[in-house]
């Protein structure tokens, strides 16, 4: 009888060594996706098997009766893509036993993610696990694995700072809208502009419970279509000056050659809102809020620079943790080798 | 039952400002370690200083047969204890971020501060309110008022360290703690009412007292408690009319606060050389 710990594998692509054009033509839609894994776990000699489909990364997990089975993998993935054999193992990594283990637990710890530390990798991979195990695709080896992931990364994130600080502009900027008004549930929202990190900052705050959203725009069928998106409301663009001290929150990224916003403007608004502290938001190039609003009592002005210098810095500090979470997860790989390893001994005796 | 405690009141008061010492040590290091300390640890300390600090006020209570008001150490033990009361009611209600870090560390600072000097607990005569209620109640307002005045610097030294974090575009170590701006503006207006109130009820207590009694009392204490008084009254106006907020306000609130304290040392030395008016032995030195 073969050792089935033996051929333990993953074997994919990911965004370290494949560029774009070329994970583009290795994409599988999430219906192909599911195909190939149950025509994986159909082939001869393929015990368990998983797909992990996401937009950075294309990997196959599995347990096979040998290892040299992973090259038919390849063969039949090449094939069914109709992609060239020498691409793909171009660009390709694969990983057996111990070093399988290891790999899989840094993708669900966000380790081996573009944005290190990110979690949308755990749900994803948690996602494709469930579905490989209703389709009966994972087996008692698989699902070991995959469980005792979910833990590891769950004890990596906690006690390192992998995850600590928002990297993106949006949460950054939610981040900071939690630190002037705490619950943003009452904080009204206003929308200046149409351009897409505008809107992403805004969908950031409504996803953190900011419900009243306006949006404006030089053209009003734009501002009402993503009004709309928003579940906000969307104002006329000549009016809302007149309104600003009415919002506690205002984003700005309009195309306008130069400012739209001046201080006196502010200091207006603010006379009216002395108690209500003012976060502005300038994510437009060439900027749309005079600076020196900055010194007005109670207003908080944060332009792209700003945002992106914080969420860098915060990509650096998760970066700096990266050997702390690395030696966490061995010891949890090690540990889960030898259980694996003490199973298949007892199954064998 | 207080005699039979194999504790002198002194000794409390020195474990009570120790613990208080500690919790604050704890929250330090933590933070130091950019780490959130455990609510729950930093509760338990405080309780249990909170509650040898009781201890050690009942003890000095029971021993001059009055609220323990008479000195300024006496004064710092009661502000500390009313500091940390006050937060166990806002603490838990309010959940501000690091408000029993920087409690622990003014009742750290007032309750241990007043061994420093050890004339500040001088003796003076049992029965120092003459056994009129009013004019004890007036001593634990206003003192309590303090408390709340307390807590009111405190959350706003919280307010300005997190502008200030803030405005300057810093986002990592103590600021990311803290509670919102917003959210600490608006516990310092309630503070501020809450601590007004409470001091003019006990001024109109006072003013009954002093009506018959004028000449008990030091024309220096009724002037620096009036003053201290129209000042936070002062604030309290500007503040209902929206013309000192935020920053302004914060500032405002922990120079009156400083002036608080710096009054009762003049007072007490101003009362301390009016001539006794009983004639009853002095409360041993400790």
């Amino acid at each position: 009888m073969s050792d089935v710990l033996q051929s333990l594998f993953v074997l994919g692509t990911s965004h370290h060594a494949t560029p774009l054009d070329v994970r583009e033509r290795f994409a599988l839609t999430q219906p192909q996706a599911l195909e190939l894994q149950q025509r994986l776990h159909a082939h001869e000699g393929i015990r368990e098997c998983l797909v992990l489909n996401t937009c950075n990364r294309l990997e196959i997990y599995g347990l096979a009766d040998r290892i040299e089975r992973v090259d038919e993998i390849r063969e039949l993935f090449c094939e069914k893509q109709n992609v060239p054999i020498e691409l793909f193992q171009q660009y390709a990594y694969s990983h057996n036993n111990l070093e399988a283990l290891q790999h899989v637990l840094e993708v669900s710890t966000g380790l081996d993610s573009q944005m290190v530390g990110e979690t949308e990798i755990l749900g994803q991979l948690k996602q494709a696990y469930t579905k490989a195990r209703d389709a009966k695709c994972t087996g008692n080896v698989l699902n070991r694995l995959f469980e005792k992931s979910f833990q590891a990364a769950k004890a990596a994130r906690s006690q390192t700072g992998i995850t600590r600080g928002q990297i993106s502009i949006g949460n950054v900027a939610v981040d900071l809208a939690s630190r002037i008004f705490g619950q943003l549930s009452k904080s009204r929202v206003l929308l200046l502009g149409s351009g897409e990190v505008g809107e992403k900052t805004a969908q950031a705050l409504k996803s953190r419970g900011a419900d009243d959203i306006a949006v404006s725009s030089r053209t009003f069928e734009n501002a009402h279509k993503l009004a709309h998106e928003l579940g906000g409301s969307a104002i006329d663009f000549e009016d809302f000056k007149a309104q600003l001290e009415h919002f506690d929150i205002v984003i700005c990224s309009t195309a306008a050659p130069g400012t739209i916003l001046d201080r006196s403007i502010i200091a207006q608004s603010m006379k009216r809102r002395p108690e209500r502290p003012c976060f502005l938001i300038d994510l437009a190039l060439p900027r749309d809020i005079d600076p020196a609003v900055e010194d007005i009592e109670n207003v908080y002005l944060y332009n792209l620079d700003d945002l992106s210098t914080i969420a860098n810095e915060n990509l650096t500090a998760r970066k700096a943790e990266i050997d702390n979470a690395r030696e966490i997860l061995k010891k949890h790989a090690w540990n889960l080798w030898l259980q694996l390893r003490r199973r298949e001994l007892m199954r064998r005796s | 039952m207080l005699n039979e405690i194999a504790m002198t009141d002194k000794n409390a008061f020195a474990v009570a400002a120790a613990i208080y010492g500690g919790a604050f040590a704890f929250g330090l290091v933590a933070l130091l370690m950019r780490r959130v300390y455990p609510r729950a640890v930093m509760f338990a300390l405080l309780v249990g200083g909170f509650l040898i600090q009781t201890l050690g006020l009942n003890l000095r209570g029971a021993e001059i047969k009055a609220c323990p008001l008479g000195n300024i150490f006496e004064v710092a033990q009661f502000i500390a204890w009313s500091l940390v009361l006050l937060f166990f009611i806002i603490g838990p209600a309010f959940r501000l971020r690091l408000l029993g870090f920087f409690t622990a560390g003014l009742a750290a600072l007032l309750a241990a501060g007043v061994f420093a000097v050890p004339a500040w607990d001088r003796a003076y005569p049992p029965g120092i309110f003459g056994g009129n209620p009013w004019i004890e109640l007036h001593a634990a307002l206003a003192i309590f008022s303090y408390g709340v005045f307390a807590i009111l610097s405190l959350v706003s030294i919280m307010f300005l360290i997190q502008q200030h974090g803030l405005k300057k575009k810093q986002f990592k170590g103590l600021y990311q703690y803290l509670p919102s701006v917003q959210q600490l503006d608006l516990m310092a207006k309630r503070l501020l009412i809450t601590g007004v109130i409470v001091l003019s009820a006990s001024l109109i207590f006072g003013s009954i007292f002093w009506v018959n009694n004028h000449e008990l009392v030091p024309v220096f204490k009724l002037t620096a408690t009036c003053l201290i008084w129209l000042g936070y009254l002062t604030v309290f106006v500007l503040r209902i009319q929206k013309k000192l907020v935020t920053r302004r306000h914060a500032i405002a609130t922990i120079i009156l606060f400083v002036l608080a304290i710096a009054s009762l040392w003049p007072v007490q030395s101003a009362r301390d050389s009016e001539p006794q008016t009983t004639g009853a032995p002095l409360r041993v030195e400790r």
